[in-house]
């Protein structure tokens, strides 16, 4: 169980991080100050959303008899949010736009 | 500024998802992991500000877990 717990642990730390950069562009920009625990509060609340995240992603697809997660399933996540699922739908065909370029 | 604003890494995005999947054979398209770690950083940035905009209306220039707490409800609705 060890070296799960640390990988666990690792994973965290990853999302810790980033949520401290995006919180400090939040602070510059609002001239404020974040404190420590508020931070490393955010993360945890971060990453055990990827846990719903996760589980509503994977049934969304099973539902509609995929193994493969694609962004419909995303869409989906979004549904009860219109100005998020505007906005993931627009940053959708930003991305297809992206690939179609390539 | 765009370009230059943090985000979460597609790898990342995918560990985090496999942790919590139950059937080992499910897949992430790679368009989908770039969804949804913009989808993450939205979740933490309104976070944020949801909590600054509450320090500043209680004349605070920390924003502290009480303040978190307090716009937590409905973040968790708004997601």
């Amino acid at each position: 169980e060890q070296p799960e717990f640390s990988y666990r642990q690792r994973l965290k730390a990853a999302v810790h991080y980033t949520a401290g950069c995006l919180c400090e562009e939040v602070a510059s920009d609002k001239e404020v100050q974040f404190s420590r625990q508020t931070i490393a509060a955010i993360s945890e609340l971060t990453f055990r959303q990827c846990e719903n995240f996760a589980r509503d992603l994977e049934m969304f697809a099973r539902h509609a008899r995929r193994s493969t997660i694609n962004t419909e399933d995303v869409k989906l996540l979004a549904r009860r949010n219109h100005s998020l699922l505007k906005y993931i739908t627009e940053k959708n065909e930003e991305i297809t736009q992206c690939n179609l370029e390539r | 500024m765009e370009g230059a604003i943090p985000g979460f890494r597609k790898e990342l995005v995918s560990k985090l998802l496999h942790l919590h999947f139950k059937d080992d054979k499910t897949r992430v398209s790679g368009d989908a992991l770039h969804l949804l770690a913009e989808l993450l950083k939205i979740f933490v940035v309104e976070a944020a500000i949801r909590s600054v905009r509450q320090a500043q209306a209680e004349d605070l220039t920390q924003v502290d877990v009480d303040q978190l707490e307090k716009v937590l409800p409905q973040l968790l609705l708004d997601f």
